[in-house]
């Protein structure tokens, strides 16, 4: 028997809190806590009622160690998405949905928490992950410089022109600037900023690459019955997929020659769009995990919003913004504008969006792409949705 | 001799082994005759574990590249900028990674490179690696 849990569970509760990178006010751990009451809080139930907790990236906070700030009453479910970048972040609510469907647990919270003063710069983490001699030997370090690869095979030989990542960071800082929550809030982008931005490695400038923040986010799950009964109106999980398709992952860079310049999805795209029975066409929002422009590009190409042909035409500035744009992005600024704690920004502002509550309101919004972490060897993707 | 930073990563210890000897190898499935890299111990396509190392030569095209402006912590034994290439051997089916010297004014995909064997500092190690210049 397949289960399909599209609609089946709902995110309840959303706590989220982001500073200036090396600035949290507390431990990451304490930020993280705050974040999950918050999340409690705004669902209304107890945060000692919580009994399961899912996270990604290598986050360090051990469930088990929050139980005593938290009250916890009994740990039912602890689980973390395999990868040491933004990949497994969709995939949280997969492994979630699941404990609850199967009665393993009922009140899931899904959170990531950094705080450089702990552990250290995200992208050192994101690396030690992954580093070898191959690697160090030739200087790569460094995210950046990886997805800079793929970026250029992308560019140089496949022909998508370079501007459709201007255009695509223009429209989220163009909802950061409006975002009293944002790290640009009240400043849009300066283009030609951009585009004279020293070199990170080519072809990325700095205003390509994603910021690191200290905060902490926490989205509580429960059933979709429990949630009707909880405070907020309850935003599905209509649909999730992880994984990595064969000729994709970490493999020194011989992934398939088509599949290298992706961001990854493909692999995972039949099944995410089949399990709600939806296509890239009944998509209204999009929450984009970009760590780099060019990687936040392939994403949209690999979830079938454009192709390698019409991509300047679909990714254009004004298509992109709320509330006027047919395909509207990061309507919170997203990693690149809002902030970046690990990409938890796109998870958040998902439920935000469809609750109505975002700052670039898109009117009668009704589903959500989360676009998770690009060109990650594990890949994830989920889809949200409301009545 | 060149000293291991990370740890061996997988199956690819004649790999390192070789190029300390000045000598490029790469492994092949002796049931399928698949290439494999990165290295595996059990050859995915026919389950063989027997595989054979072929010495092949460092000549190949540009598959994609990079120039490092930054100075990324663990970068201090090259100098800015520096610029990373990915390599598609001319006798394998597989990529490999180096660094390039020499001129780089005509730098581009599918461009033509022949190699040598290096090492690269870091910290008080030395890496071995591949140096690539535009044939």
């Amino acid at each position: 028997m397949t289960l399909n849990l599209s609609g089946k569970t709902a995110i309840a509760g959303v706590g989220y809190r982001q500073y200036k990178r090396g600035t949290a006010p507390w431990p990451e751990r304490g930020v993280l806590v705050r974040a999950i009451v918050d999340a409690c809080e705004d669902a209304g139930i107890d945060p000692a009622d919580v009994d399961g907790f899912v996270s990604y990236g290598d986050d360090k906070n051990e469930p088990v160690r929050l139980m005593p700030d938290l009250g916890t009453k009994q740990l039912n479910w602890s689980a973390q998405v395999w990868g040491g970048g933004g990949g497994g972040i969709a995939g949280t609510f997969g492994i979630a949905a699941s404990a609850i469907l199967t009665g393993q647990a009922k009140a899931v919270v899904i959170f990531r928490a950094l705080a450089e003063g702990n552990s250290g710069r995200l992208a050192a983490a994101v690396m030690a992950h992954h580093l070898n001699d191959h690697m160090v030997g030739v200087g790569l370090v460094a995210p950046a410089q990886v997805c800079a690869m793929r970026a250029q095979r992308l560019f140089e030989y496949h022909g998508v022109p370079q501007s459709v990542c201007e255009e695509m960071v223009r429209a989220s800082y163009y909802h950061g600037s409006r975002n009293p929550e944002a790290i640009s809030y009240g400043k849009e982008l300066d283009v030609e900023a951009f585009r004279t931005s020293r070199w990170i490695a080519e072809p990325f400038r700095l205003f390509d690459c994603s910021r690191e923040n200290d905060g902490a986010g926490a989205l509580l799950m429960v059933s979709s019955e429990m949630a009707r009964d909880l405070k907020r109106p309850p935003v599905k999980l209509l649909s999730v997929a992880q994984g990595a398709q064969k000729g994709w992952g970490d493999l020194l860079e011989n992934d398939d020659a088509d599949l290298y310049p992706t961001a990854g999805f493909r692999g995972i795209r039949d099944r995410l769009y089949g399990m709600a029975g939806l296509t890239p066409a009944d998509i209204d929002v999009i929450q984009l995990y970009e760590n780099f422009s060019a990687q936040g590009v392939a994403s949209l190409i690999d979830h079938g919003f454009c192709t390698y042909e019409n991509v300047a035409e679909v990714l254009k500035y004004e298509n992109l913004i709320a509330p006027s744009g047919k395909l509207p992005i990061n309507t919170s600024g997203g990693n690149l504008a809002h902030g970046f704690v690990h990409g938890f920004v796109t998870a958040v502002e998902s439920i935000r969006c469809l609750r109505g509550e975002s700052h670039n309101p898109v009117p009668d919004a009704k589903t959500c792409l989360l676009a998770g972490g690009p060109g990650a060897p594990t890949v994830s993707s989920a889809i949200f949705g409301i009545d | 001799m060149a000293q291991m930073v990370t740890g061996q990563l997988g199956a690819e210890g004649p790999y390192w082994d070789a190029l300390a000897e000045g000598r490029l190898l790469l492994p092949r499935c002796k049931g399928c005759g698949q290439w494999h890299w990165p290295a595996v111990w059990r050859c995915g396509e026919c389950g063989s574990w027997e595989h054979e190392w072929h010495e092949r030569t460092l000549e190949g095209t540009i598959f994609t590249w990079t120039r490092t402006h930054h100075r990324f912590g663990g970068t201090e034994g090259l100098d800015l900028p520096y610029t990373t290439v990915l390599v598609t051997l001319n006798d394998a089916p597989i990529r490999l990674q180096g660094l390039m010297e020499g001129r780089e004014d005509d730098l581009k995909i599918g461009a033509r490179v022949t190699g040598r064997i290096d090492k690269t500092r870091f910290g008080d190690a030395a890496i071995l690696s591949l140096r690539w210049s535009l044939a």
